[in-house]
């Protein structure tokens, strides 16, 4: 065996001869580290949703509703402000935008087919739908300019509403009836799922816009909303103050009036979610760093009592061959030891306290090896600094003042 | 030359703010394989002499050789490979580490030694039989008598083969029965070759050492062969 094991096994000993010293450390630095831990974990798995939802909006896509907060709660009509004309303006005048599509929510209808019936939720918009959302045509046609352009009664479906109408038949080329109207199917979106709130996305109808708008719901100037996709993602923010300028001036709305409609980036989101992530954090982030801070104190006058009391037992150490750095690493692995099995146990608490968390708040949290990292880098911090001074205290004791 | 030699030593302890000068000008050698005790009153800087033949202190003047090499100004990592080589201390009150067992507190000096043997616990366990204590092995110091304990401290003395002994009142904390069965065995290891000092106050301990020195107020003032 060479010296540094040996050492260590000093350590280990001594780890276990000082029973209520250890228990103290363990408890102390484990409810710290447990805390940390968690923030890493809750950190992570909110930028972990946050990206997914961004990914999932279109990290280079805005949407723009009409309407503001404000007159949302007034209630009424205010919240029609975008028109057909808004839309053509920032195709024309953004060259850096790729897509810009019109969206007129009809809302939910009941539609039928032979005798069967469902309800959907049916949207108008343009030939570019499928493509402002990244979401393919995977059977059929997409919409086609002409189809705007004709008012036709054409149609794409979302796969759940294929399925309940139409079970395992093509759906494509087939009729459906909505509000009166003979729609016939052009084709089928992709699947895409049900949203973390239970929104069904794939039970929904896009006509054109100029049919939904014309034919049903009676409506010539506004659209509900408004897709925006830029080639540049990087500026986006830049592109979105642009956006806002050019609508205010196209609404004429004075300096001082608020906005009457809302731009909803991906940078939005992320804020949001922050923002709900954010409180909770900071209050266990705190929570962790005061008690890991006093956990050092508590450890650092624990330590320091000890080498006191085992004054006797250095000199003979000394007596016997001992150098200085000996003892001083003696020491210092019994605190670092006692920190990092503080710090596993911590490990293990955060992370069952974590899946507490999840079940009872649906918190998003997500751990990798950062989470356990940070937790073991801090136990030895605070192993490494709560220790030093006892075990240089340790090592430079006089060996005959030791013991006498 | 001989193995041991202390020139002129003095040695002062800086108390608060007064200065005590403990030794007063030590001249002693010792031979390879003496066995010498040292006696003398309570205060009278015996131990203090102790401490600075085996290295656990140094001298505040003069001049210290051990096995040709002046010690006086080395390190203390020199000094405490010097104790780790050379020295093998026995205490009064034993000194055993309570938390470890017979066999970890025999070993214990060789934690710290650089050679390189591998039969290290081999030698433990033979120590151990020669101070009768093989079948104690596991037993923590808390469960042994006082002279168990203070032979389990003679087999810790001797697990580094050091040259020289030094046993301060060894004998202090037992009956006469165990002393004569301790110095008997320090006799014995003097028979295989060790240095052996000792300090005491009684005088059939001195009995057992071949040279006999006595200190007063910091000097020797008297040598007995
Ligand atoms: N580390 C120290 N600091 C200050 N004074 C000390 C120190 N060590 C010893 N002394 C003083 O030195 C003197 C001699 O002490 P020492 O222990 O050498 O005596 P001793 O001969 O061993 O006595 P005893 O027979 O009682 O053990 C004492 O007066 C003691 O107070
Ligand atoms: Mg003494």
């Amino acid at each position: 065996m060479n010296r540094p094991a040996n050492l260590f096994s000093q350590s280990i000993k001594a780890t276990f001869a000082f029973k209520l010293r250890a228990f103290f450390c363990i408890i102390s630095v484990a409810l710290g580290v447990a805390s940390i831990v968690i923030i890493v974990a809750a950190v992570e798995g909110a930028y972990k949703k946050a990206f997914d939802i961004v990914e999932m909006f279109g990290p280079d896509a805005v949407i723009i509703v009409g309407g503001n907060d404000e007159a949302r709660a007034v209630g009424g009509n205010k919240d029609k402000t975008i028109t057909l004309e808004d839309v053509k303006a920032v195709r024309e005048s953004f060259a850096c935008a790729y897509v810009v599509v019109p969206v007129s929510m009809v809302g939910m209808t009941t539609v039928f087919h032979r005798d069967r019936k469902e309800r959907t939720f049916i949207i108008g918009s343009d030939h570019n739908y499928s493509r402002a959302w990244s979401w393919p045509v995977v059977s059929g046609r997409d919409l086609a300019k002409e189809d705007v352009k004709r008012m036709k009664n054409v149609a794409l479906i979302g796969r759940y509403l294929a399925d309940e109408l139409f079970e395992d038949k093509d759906p494509v080329g087939k009729y459906l009836f909505a509000g009166g109207l003979p729609i016939r199917i052009a084709g089928v979106l992709k699947e895409r799922g049900t949203t973390p709130r239970g929104h069904n996305m794939d039970n929904r109808m896009v006509v054109p816009i100029s049919t939904a708008m014309r034919k049903m719901q009676n409506e010539k100037k506004y659209v509900s909303m408004l897709r925006v996709r830029f080639i540049d993602q990087n500026n986006l923010e830049f592109h979105v103050e642009e956006l806002r300028m050019f609508l205010r001036q196209r609404h004429r709305l004075h300096e001082g009036e608020p906005d009457d409609f809302m731009i909803i980036s991906p940078k939005e989101i992320i804020k949001f979610l922050v923002a709900l992530t954010g409180s909770l954090v900071l209050f266990i982030g705190i929570a962790g760093i005061t008690t890991l801070v006093v956990a050092g104190f508590v450890l650092a006058n624990l330590f320091l009592l000890s080498v006191k009391e085992r004054t006797r037992e250095i000199g003979i150490r000394r007596a016997v061959g001992a150098r200085q750095q000996d003892i001083l690493f003696q020491f210092l692995g019994e605190s670092v030891i006692l920190t990092t099995a503080g710090g596993l146990l911590g490990f293990v608490t955060g992370f069952f306290s974590s899946k507490l968390l999840v079940f009872v708040a649906q918190f998003p949290i997500c751990f990798s090896w950062k989470a356990f990292a940070a937790g073991i880098v801090m136990s030895w911090a605070v192993g490494i600094v709560s220790g030093l001074q006892p075990a240089l205290h340790a090592a430079r004791l006089n060996p005959i003042e030791a013991i006498r | 030359m001989p193995f041991f030699l202390m020139e002129n030593i003095t040695k002062t302890f800086n108390l608060a703010a007064e200065e005590v000068q403990v030794l007063k000008g030590i001249n002693l050698e010792i031979n390879r394989g003496e066995f010498l005790a040292i006696m003398g009153t309570s205060g009278s800087g015996k131990s203090t002499l102790m401490h600075l033949i085996g290295c656990l202190d140094v001298p505040t003047s003069g001049r210290f050789v051990l096995d040709d090499r002046e010690i006086s100004h080395l390190s203390d990592n020199e000094l405490s490979l010097i104790r780790s080589r050379y020295i093998g201390f026995v205490f009064q009150n034993f000194y055993l580490l309570p938390y470890a067992t017979v066999l970890e507190n025999v070993s214990l000096p060789t934690l710290y030694d650089e050679k390189k043997t591998d039969n290290k616990k081999k030698r433990v366990i033979e120590l151990l039989k020669q101070v009768g204590l093989e079948d104690r092995m596991g037993f923590k110091p808390s469960q042994l008598s006082g002279g168990q304990q203070q032979r389990v401290a003679i087999a810790r003395a001797l697990v580094n083969d050091p040259e020289l002994i030094l046993a301060d009142e060894p004998t202090g904390q037992l009956d006469d029965k165990t002393s004569r069965e301790i110095m008997s065995i320090l006799s014995k290891m003097h028979q295989n070759g060790k240095t052996v000092v000792v300090v005491t106050h009684d005088a059939d301990v001195a009995g057992y050492a071949q040279r006999l020195i006595r200190i007063t107020d910091g000097m020797i003032c008297d040598q007995t062969l």
